[in-house]
């Protein structure tokens, strides 16, 4: 494969780049991404990974484009609100970048789907609101030996790990979905829009990163912010070999869909 | 000089750094230790592109002036 | 003694368990939170049972839900 003129000037940033040059922006082109919620997260990334070139990218998303959305979920424009997410995701990629090639899923990720639905991609991104989607990405790309990058955002903090086969899982840190009620009410689920495009830009670039293969990845850690103070810590983690999933005696061999609390559900629908 | 030129391109009038981008394309096509040839003008692309290629572990040997370009033989590192 | 908890130390005379720890650091919702300390996880039924030694590192970490809403 040989790129165009066009795509070298497109993509010339990364070319500059020693650690990403001709032979990085090819394995970009040739990446395939699952992008899981077109929301806070699934947003910027969305945009940052069609703007580096990845050359297919999946977004999973039930929910159209809601008012509330705005504030944080910036692929979304005042005149989408009632269009179902995943096409107003599409035709932003498609105009930030016509060669990437586009897959929607406009329903929600479920046991049920999510195997099939990971199949086809190098590497999946968990850009949910929801525990039941976390663990259920999670227990899915393990058993499914793939990578994926986890984020998590609420107020002013965000955290994010990446996992590889034979790494640190999201169920080595927590073991199971927190009891219904003690996640936090509606009013305690306020999240600063701009903490969304924080850790959904790190996610993106844990994403390019892990397509050109250099630097380090956030295997085996946990990358945790609080914006209110800017400060940011890295958490060393070591994959739990009693780990219910990813474990030598794994407890956990099915998927399955875990209940939500009917707050957390809400951005889902 | 009798060297075995594999490629060669002409970026007389492409600026930095799309100068150098062009640059990496063309040496991505060779094998290590193949030959190019590029054509530069004279100021910011003859002083910026051979040390941007240095610091990547290509080697620059040869630097020819020809007035306002510069023919500049590069191996593949 | 001294506990480095997460990343900062903090000074404690006597004894302390994790659960009093996590209410001392106005933990509200232990539920939320998981404990790793000196690198290994402590089971949530042992929260009140572990007791914390002088130089220990432990680490509070939370179950963040959003995303997505
Ligand atoms: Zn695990």
């Amino acid at each position: 494969m040989s790129l165009t003129d066009e795509q070298l000037e497109r993509y010339s940033r990364h070319i500059i780049l020693k650690d990403v040059g001709i032979e990085g922006q090819e394995k970009i082109l040739n990446g395939k991404v699952l992008i899981i919620g077109a929301g806070g997260l699934g947003a910027p990334i969305a945009l940052y990974l069609a703007a580096a070139g990845v050359g297919t990218i999946g977004i999973v998303d039930g929910d159209l484009v809601d008012r509330t959305n705005l504030q944080r979920q910036v692929i979304h424009f005042t005149p989408d609100i009632g269009k179902p997410k995943v096409i107003s995701a599409k035709e932003k990629i498609k105009e930030i970048n016509p060669d990437i090639k586009v897959n929607t899923y406009q329903y929600l990720a479920s046991a049920e789907n999510i195997s099939d639905l990971i199949k086809g991609y190098d590497f999946i991104i968990d850009g949910t609101d929801n525990f039941a989607a976390k663990f259920l990405i999670n227990d899915a790309c393990v058993m499914a030996g793939k990578p994926f990058s986890h984020g998590g955002i609420l107020r002013f903090d965000g955290q994010t790990l990446t996992h590889t086969p034979g790494n640190a899982c999201y169920r080595c840190v927590f073991k199971e979905p927190p009891p219904k009620d003690a996640v936090p009410t509606c009013s305690q689920a306020g999240v600063l829009g701009a903490i969304a495009g924080m850790l959904g830009t790190i996610q993106a670039a844990e994403t390019l990163k892990f397509f050109i293969g250099k630097g380090e990845l956030l295997v085996n850690r946990l990358l945790i912010f609080n914006a209110l103070d800017m400060t940011f810590r890295n958490v060393t983690l070591k994959r739990d070999l009693n780990c219910p999933v990813c474990g030598q005696k794994p407890s956990i061999t099915a998927l399955t869909d875990y209940e939500q609390a009917a707050c957390d559900l809400k951005g889902q629908r | 000089m009798g060297l075995d030129i594999k490629k060669s391109i002409n970026l007389h009038n492409i600026s930095c750094p799309m100068n150098f981008v062009k640059t990496k394309a063309a040496l991505a096509e060779l094998q290590q230790g193949e030959l190019l040839e590029v054509l530069l003008d004279e100021g910011e692309a003859i002083l910026n592109v051979p040390r941007s290629l240095k610091d990547e572990g290509h080697q620059v040997i040869n630097v020819e002036n020809l007035g306002e370009t510069f023919k500049v033989i590069i191996k593949k590192g | 003694m001294k506990i480095k908890v997460n990343n900062e130390y903090q000074e404690f005379d006597g004894e302390i368990t994790v659960s009093e720890l996590l209410t001392k650091n106005n933990v509200e919702m232990p539920d939320m939170v998981s404990v790793q300390l000196n690198g290994e996880f402590v089971k949530r039924d042992n929260f009140s049972s572990t007791s914390l030694t002088d130089q220990d590192e432990i680490n509070f970490l939370y179950f963040l839900g959003g995303g997505n809403f």
